[in-house]
């Protein structure tokens, strides 16, 4: 069995996806819950640069996964203010404590 | 050119929607009332020079991919004619606004949800696209919901927003099933593509579509068995009861089942299940008007009652009679709700047993309340004569001969319940001394100007036939004209016979004053009856109450945890995949 290396692509967007839904099965910490979507996130944008290679639409592929880049950014932006602030408010990261704590 | 009126009748509205919304209380409240004004007053200046644009071709097409279709304005008869009694009463409405609503906190959200509904209201019946027209239904039920509610620290207001917006999402889901049911078995979301190749589906499909839209149209135009909604929707200011749910909304629903009669003529049982559907909405919004003792409920039973005309005429395949019937009652319901809002603002209250001999107070708002309610009992030279008689003759023509019995019955009542009213509040005697501060200038104005709509409307059957006649394509209509209406109408039996069950009406209903010294003489088990909206209001507690037992039962499935979730979107990514590996 021969690997081409888009193969190679296809086994880490798998790799990457496991590690994130993984992160987000076990973790409660929101820090670490915004880390963790960061790799899924990055998982897709392989997927995609992928699918416009092995598509042969390079270019649309590369162009959608620059739009993620830059919604994921603010995703990830406005995750760790958001972080910050529950801090400050309860005094804890976790996301169990947090909602049990109901405002 | 009518290009550029379509866009301006979609686009003034929504643009001043947006500025009017956008611009500040408080001081500024003169400015929220010119604009508010302006914008309405320009957009029923475009929809009426579209009137002389009109074609059956798209007007506007834009291209928007493969899965929406693409998105055409057609600026037809029928099109434009609702375009120009959604805007023109719009406009009024706007301008009975600038007295009523005077004072009033938060009216860059009233005037905000008003002119965003007359925008989508025109795009609903311009666009030419199914799926469009679905978005645009969708937007006039989400306004019509903010404008009930729009007392929002009202219980009884709250409730009324919610039960019209659920009731009318029936409605909604009905349209929708039917259009992507004719998406899937045309591939065009355009509305000429179904209307010319309806006789080429299939017939369970056919009928499949026809019954969805049976089931919007009902919803939406409060026709039995979903006619509960509008009675409570009379939570809304005075001035959006005109606009909303007797002009324009509920109109809504004749104008889907109109425009798509040509095409479900054919279907077995459904002109039958219009006519049906019709007659008992006419019958119960008549019984219901009887007895009630709120003036805005009853006239919203008498809107009730007056659509279920409409449905019926369409089912008999009148459809010029019930777009001409639907154009007098937008007409006189509108003068008479504003009336009503006169009468509200001036008082204070909406109880009936506390008004009495208002008249000699307010002379204006009696004159223009009595003409409007003239035009409802379907009495000679208003509107609502001529257009009724259409219709029960087109029934007495096509229809079955019982039904045509019925709708006589119905006429009947709603002679006593419209001459009921209007003595009940401007005639007899004082019940209650009431402070009576007088109405302003602009309500005078909406009004005046209604009631000489309701006087000179029918003068233009022949013009509105021409219109509707020559960009319809597919509904065969023949030409009337004004005077061949006239003569028609005078010259025919059904006339005579209706004008004497109206005259009955109006006896059984001085006899019965005459006979008794109480106003509101009471048959018990008919009230008892009335008020549950002949058993449907304890069918929909019962439907809420099991709604809520079920989400509480389903509540423990969300347990607000991270991890549960993403276990669960796991699971069913994996579940899907599985699936597909299997059907590979």
């Amino acid at each position: 069995m021969t690997f081409t290396p888009l193969d190679f692509v296809l086994i880490g967007v798998v790799a990457l996806f496991g590690i994130g839904l993984y992160g987000l099965l076990i973790t409660r910490n929101l820090i670490k819950i915004v880390m963790v979507l960061q790799i899924l996130v990055k998982a897709a944008i392989m997927a995609l640069v992928l699918a416009g290679k092995s598509s042969g639409n390079p270019g649309l592929g590369q162009s959608i996964a620059v739009t993620v880049i830059v919604a994921d950014t603010i995703v990830a932006v406005i995750g760790l203010a958001l972080a910050i602030q529950i801090r400050q408010h309860f005094g804890t990261l976790d996301t169990r404590e947090v909602s049990r704590l109901q405002g | 050119m009518s290009g550029v009126l379509i866009v301006l009748v979609l686009a003034l509205p929504w643009f001043g929607a947006l500025i009017v919304g956008l611009s500040g209380g408080g001081r500024m409240a003169w400015a929220q009332h010119t604009l508010a004004v302006l914008f309405s007053t320009l957009t029923a200046l475009a929809a009426l020079a579209l009137l002389f644009f009109t074609s059956s071709q798209p007007a506007i097409s834009l291209a928007f991919g493969p899965a929406f279709g693409d998105l055409t304005f057609v600026a037809d008869g029928l099109a434009v004619s609702l375009t120009v009694i959604a805007s023109v009463i719009g406009a009024l409405a706007v301008v009975f606004s600038v007295d009523y609503m005077r004072g009033e906190e938060q009216l860059g959200r009233y005037y905000f949800m008003v002119l965003l509904f007359i925008g989508a209201m025109n795009a609903l019946v311009l666009s030419g696209n199914l799926l469009f027209t679905f978005f645009f239904w969708e937007i006039t039920a989400l306004c019509s919901y903010g404008l009930i509610s729009f007392h929002n620290d009202d219980p009884k207001a709250v409730a009324g927003g919610i039960k019209a917006l659920i009731i009318t999402q029936i409605g909604g889901v009905g349209l929708l099933a039917g259009t992507l049911v004719a998406f899937s078995a045309l591939h065009s979301y355009q509305i000429a593509d179904l209307l010319a190749k309806a006789n080429t589906l299939p017939m369970p499909v056919l009928s499949l579509i026809a019954f969805c839209f049976l089931a919007a149209g009902a919803a939406k135009s409060a026709q039995f068995p979903f006619h509960t909604w509008l009675p409570d929707a009379m939570e809304a200011p005075t001035p959006v009861s005109a606009l909303i749910h007797a002009a324009t909304m509920v109109n809504a629903g004749i104008y889907l089942l109109a425009r798509f009669y040509p095409a479900f003529a054919g279907v077995p049982g459904w002109a039958l299940a219009v006519t049906v559907v019709g007659m008992v909405s006419a019958l119960l919004g008549a019984l219901m008007a009887l007895t009630a003792t709120d003036l805005k409920r009853i006239l919203a039973y008498s809107t009730i009652s007056q659509l279920g005309y409409m449905v019926y005429a369409i089912g008999v395949g009148a459809v010029f009679a019930s777009q001409f019937h639907l154009l007098s009652h937008a007409v006189f319901k509108a003068l008479l709700f504003l009336a009503a809002g006169a009468v509200i603002h001036s008082i204070g209250t909406r109880d009936l047993r506390k008004m009495g001999g208002l008249g000699s107070k307010m002379p204006f708002v009696r004159d223009v309340f009595v003409i409007g309610a003239l035009a409802l009992a379907g009495l000679p030279i208003f509107n609502g004569f001529w257009s009724k008689e259409l219709v029960l003759e087109a029934g007495l023509q096509n229809g079955p001969f019982w039904i045509y019995l019925v709708m006589l019955l119905g006429v009947g009542l709603s002679a006593f319940y419209s001459m009921r009213v209007t003595r009940l509040v401007f005639f007899g005697t004082e019940r209650e001394h009431l402070h009576i501060h007088p109405s302003g200038v602009f309500m005078r104005i909406a009004m005046w100007l209604l009631a000489l709509g309701t006087l000179t409307t029918w003068l233009f059957v022949g013009t509105f036939s021409v219109l509707l006649t020559h960009s319809l394509p597919f509904h065969h209509l023949e030409v009337v004209s004004t005077l061949g209406m006239v003569a028609d109408v005078l010259f025919a039996p059904a006339t005579w016979i209706t004008l004497g069950i109206i005259t009955a009406g109006v006896g059984v209903l001085a006899l019965r004053q005459r006979r008794s010294t109480d106003a509101f003489p009471t048959l018990e088990w008919f009230d008892t009856l009335t008020e549950s909206g002949f058993g449907f209001e304890p069918l929909n507690h019962k439907l809420v109450a099991w709604t809520q037992r079920i989400a509480t039962i389903l509540q423990k499935t969300q347990t607000g945890q991270l991890n549960w979730n993403i276990l669960g979107i796991a699971g069913a990514l994996l579940i899907v995949l599985v699936v597909l590996w299997w059907g590979r």
